[in-house]
């Protein structure tokens, strides 16, 4: 390691060594197997043909042409699909990320619905064959967007609980001296992990094996099993490592089970890899939000009113609402509170988590709002957030488990130079370029999920971690080898860790940044029973082989089940049957019955250039510190914070996926057409890690910071777009055309 | 309600012959081109040679050179990101040059010297540029890593490496959806001083 390397920055106080990822050799070698790479025994290649047209019927579909062609060995439509049993929704109680299940029958409910499957030797084949298959449609106007006419609005009483109120709004609003009020947007977007979607699916003595990219293998174990009307043992999920995920590879959709009972009934391995543009409707994405936000307050900067009212995108046929005023009144002062959420219901697929899928649409607005706020009063935007800073829920009082917002403010002003700033906006220049300043808090709760994990040490002083855990990038392997070898007291290259497997002890879904803390308090829990057995202290290296004979073993093993604090114990038999317990969740944001609120912060500072003739932005650096606890690794650590930082600019600058509002299609499905952020659209980044201790979130004193660094740098480029230019753009993302309008 | 008939060929070819005609000035009504009738694959026998080993195998005349190489060789190295020439995952060598592997025809590249990220290493001895991108964590999931690490040795050869911008502009073909660019950076600053010197 080079001295003076910033990817593996110093560990401070609470914070582990930067150690490498393990995986790392075969990373760069490329000798690391992901799903679509698994040496199969050939598969079969199954190509999917996905609808022209948003809703309708299909009216009759010709697969003859297709079938005519050497090598394609069947085509499915919806008149002779592979037989399925329907699963619920994730929400209620089954396994389905969006109820919608093609090849059912000839209705099409959203653009991009599978309609037919082709199976051939080859990918060159089945391919061709797709382009021959005639449709004809009778089509439908759709009703796609937030405003289409033909949307039904709803607002569900189950969500009573997430509209959070304080005091009498209405009054204070209207006795307030200072008023702010802007109506926010946030576009639809999709996750585009490199590593595209895929399936390859295999039939052996009754027993399927799924090589998947997942990040929920026990759920996809279970969902395969209930759609293929077989004994959930008799599915095996593997998929050890996955290229990004972000949300996408949540839940199971509805291509496993065609893709597997394919492979059943033609009795030949099937693989299916989703190409680019069908990834966009062949699967979950986050859809896009409304916000109407009022924010009111004294002369001196503190909070009277926040009034927060939202739309969110839904598909017809499920409901995924984020209604995330969990988050963001557990920001700032003590304001009467009104909030309200609508869903809005219209021919879209189903959508889902997407990183920080509650966080980033929800803080962009509140964030954008404070600035606003901050220039009416003609204050500091630091300065306003220091007045409102809280140790209580102005809901009800909750105190937090620990929170250093203000800590992080003052770490990355003084890194940024904040002092160097000239509020006035428009008044900083270099040659042709405006210069503008930005911040924004970032916040993110600290949710945690029962888990599962074996660990057993050998005699020879290594040991292993078995657990169903996911590894899509974040450094989950690296960082629970360090928490076990921390615990066991070995070093971290003794410890082999084996995940992604659904066949190991079961671990939550690689979401909600909740993995390390999770499953790593399993991992410590797993040790806590090994120590017992060695009468409460682990051996070291003089006496292991000593105290390995006197128990007449050359290995022993435990398991550690993890109950997150304020749950009953029947989450952990959710867990094994791959089910969230939506109903008993150790949420952060959730304060009920006197738990207290737990939550990581940080706050984000921005450069903008913006062109005076053109209004081209460009991005020239950003600085974010943030507080999360214990860093079991400085250097993972960083590259998330890092890689969250850039997706928030990207997401704030670039990406959008653009709906033709007349036929309800997404136009930009490509990466070429998706913009997103590339190497010279992102200079420099700083991440100033804050030591925090908090042993009361878990028993690793652990919080996630896999979504944290994305949820408040859109908000301040939009600020920093502010104070270059005097224009507040309002709609994300921000692109040229919105500022020379 | 409207009633439309779609395959995806015909919309393809009828749209060429729109674009034929309207340069001419006129567009023929209802203009739909005839089908492609063939019914079996053309294939070819070649030899490729990869990484300093020569293989014989037969192809479809339209696999692409990533298909051939992950599918025919086992070669899982290069990665399909998008199958379209806009990810840069797929990114090989041919005679030492980047080339994107999806949109390279496999029947094209016969007698050429192809190389792939598992060409790389000597044995145990990882390349600078390998090297390189695990001491400054220039990746988080390594979906993308393969087509970086081919693009940034590329890149220095070219002399595309001379600044950090330049080493943006010319990495930036290359997509990170971890967003490890500024690791990438450092990485091929590293690697370049000891591909220079070495
Ligand atoms: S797979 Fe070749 S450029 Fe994306
Ligand atoms: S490391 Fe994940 S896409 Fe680059």
């Amino acid at each position: 390691m080079s001295v003076g390397n910033t990817a593996a920055p110093a560990p401070l106080a609470n914070m582990g060594e930067p150690i490498r990822r393990s995986e790392s050799v075969a990373k760069v070698t490329g000798r690391l197997v992901y799903a679509a790479d698994a040496p199969g025994q050939s598969p079969l290649q199954a190509y999917f043909l996905t609808s022209a047209i948003a809703r309708g019927r299909v009216l009759s579909i010709d697969a003859a042409p297709a079938e005519a062609l050497d090598g394609v060995v069947k085509v499915y439509t919806h008149l002779n699909a592979p037989r399925r049993i329907a699963t619920p929704y994730t929400q209620k109680g089954g396994y389905a990320s969006d109820t919608n299940m093609p090849l059912t029958g000839p209705e099409i409910h959203h653009d991009g619905q599978i309609i037919a499957m082709v199976i051939a030797e080859t990918y060159e084949i089945a391919r061709d064959a797709s382009h021959r298959i005639v449709t004809r449609y009778d089509a439908t106007t759709p009703a796609a967007t937030i405003d289409s006419p033909g949307v039904d609005i709803l607002h569900p009483d189950a969500l009573a609980e997430k509209e959070k109120k304080a005091g009498d709004f209405a009054a204070a609003l209207a006795a307030a001296p200072v008023k702010v009020e802007g109506v926010y947007s946030t576009p639809a977007q999709h996750q585009n992990a490199i590593e595209l979607y895929s399936t390859t699916a295999s039939w052996s003595a009754g027993e399927l094996t799924i090589h998947e990219p997942s990040q929920f293998v026990v759920e996809l174990a279970n969902g395969a099993a209930a759609m293929m009307g077989i004994d959930p043992s008799k599915v095996h999920v593997v998929n050890p490592y996955m290229g990004g995920a972000f949300g996408g590879k949540g839940f199971m959709t509805q291509r496993t089970a065609l893709v597997a009972g394919a492979a059943r009934e033609l009795a030949r391995p099937v693989r299916n890899v989703v190409t680019r543009d069908q990834g966009f409707t062949l699967a979950t994405y986050r859809s896009e939000t409304k916000h109407h936000v009022r924010l009111a307050a004294d002369h001196d900067g503190r909070l009277l009113a926040y009034g927060h009212e939202s739309w969110e995108m839904q598909s017809r046929h499920d409901d995924y609402p984020l209604a995330g005023f969990g988050v963001t009144t557990a920001m700032y002062g003590k304001p009467a509170i009104l909030t309200r959420v609508n869903l809005v219901k219209a021919d879209r697929q189903t959508s889902g988590f997407m990183r920080a899928p509650v966080e980033m649409p929800y803080m962009y607005p509140l964030e954008s709002a404070m600035d606003e706020l901050a220039f009416a009063l003609d204050m500091d935007p630091i300065e306003l957030r220091r007045v409102n800073d809280i140790r209580e829920s102005p809901i009800d009082g909750a105190r937090f488990t620990s929170r250093s917002l203000m800590r992080c403010y003052d770490e990355a002003a003084a890194s940024f130079g904040w002092s160097k700033r000239d509020p006035t906006p428009g008044s900083m220049r270099e040659g042709d370029w405006l210069i503008g300043y930005g911040c924004a808090t970032a916040g993110y709760p600290t949710h945690m999920a029962p888990a599962t994990a074996r660990v057993t040490l050998s005699a020879d002083g290594s040991a292993r971690v078995e657990v169903a855990g996911h590894d899509s990038g974040q450094g989950t392997y690296t960082a629970l080898g360090q928490v076990a070898a921390r615990e066991l007291g070995i070093d971290p290259e003794r410890v082999h860790v084996a995940m992604g497997d659904s066949r190991l002890p079961a671990a939550p879904a690689s979401s909600n940044s909740l993995a390390t803390a999770s499953i790593g308090s399993a991992v410590k829990l797993a040790i806590d029973k090994l120590r017992s057995r060695f009468g409460n202290a682990l051996p070291d290296d003089r006496d292991r082989s000593a105290a390995f004979a006197r128990l007449g073993v050359s290995e022993i093993g435990d398991l550690g089940e993890f109950l997150p604090p304020g749950t009953n114990p029947e989450v952990l038999g959710m867990l094994r049957k791959g089910q969230v317990p939506f109903a008993n969740q150790a949420r952060g944001d959730e304060s009920k019955n006197g738990k207290p609120l737990m939550f990581a912060f940080g706050a984000e500072f921005v450069e903008v250039r913006i062109h005076r003739l053109t209004r081209e932005i460009r991005v020239p650096r950003m600085t974010g510190a943030f507080a999360a606890g214990r860093i079991v690794n400085p250097r993972t650590a960083r590259s998330q914070l890092m890689g969250g930082m850039i997706w928030g600019m990207s997401s704030a600058l670039l990406e959008a996926t653009e709906i033709d509002e007349k036929r309800g299609r997404y136009v930009n499905d490509s990466l070429g057409e998706y913009l997103m952020a590339v190497n010279a659209d992102v200079p420099r980044v700083d991440v100033i890690m804050v030591p925090e201790e908090d042993p009361e979130v878990n028993p690793l004193g652990v919080k996630g910071i896999g979504e944290l660094g994305i949820v408040g740098t859109a908000a301040a480029v939009a600020n920093a777009v502010h104070h270059a230019t005097g224009k507040r753009i309002r709609d994300l993302p921000i692109v040229m055309d919105k500022l020379l309008a | 309600m409207n009633e439309c008939a779609v395959d995806r060929r015909t919309v393809i070819a009828t749209g060429a012959v729109l674009a034929a005609s309207l340069s001419l000035g006129s567009a023929p009504a209802g203009a739909r081109a005839s089908m492609d009738t063939r019914t079996t694959p053309l294939t070819r026998d070649i030899t490729l040679s990869v990484n300093g080993t020569d293989h014989a195998i037969r192809v479809d005349t339209r696999m692409t050179l990533l298909d051939a190489l992950r599918d025919k060789l086992g070669l899982t190295g290069s990665k399909k990101g998008c199958d379209q020439g806009q990810c840069g995952a797929c990114t090989i060598h041919v005679e030492g040059e980047r080339h994107l592997a999806c949109l390279t025809l496999t029947v094209a590249v016969e007698g050429l010297h192809i190389t792939t990220v598992e060409g790389l290493a000597e044995g145990e001895s990882l390349h600078p540029m390998q090297q390189a991108f695990i001491d400054h964590d220039a990746f988080q999931c390594g979906y993308c890593t393969s087509g970086q690490i081919m693009s940034a040795i590329a890149c220095v050869r070219e002399g595309h490496a001379g600044s950090d911008e330049d080493i943006r502009e010319y990495m930036s073909g290359n997509l990170c959806r971890c967003a490890a660019y500024p690791n990438i950076v450092a990485a091929v600053n590293q690697a370049k001083n000891e591909m220079e010197r070495g």
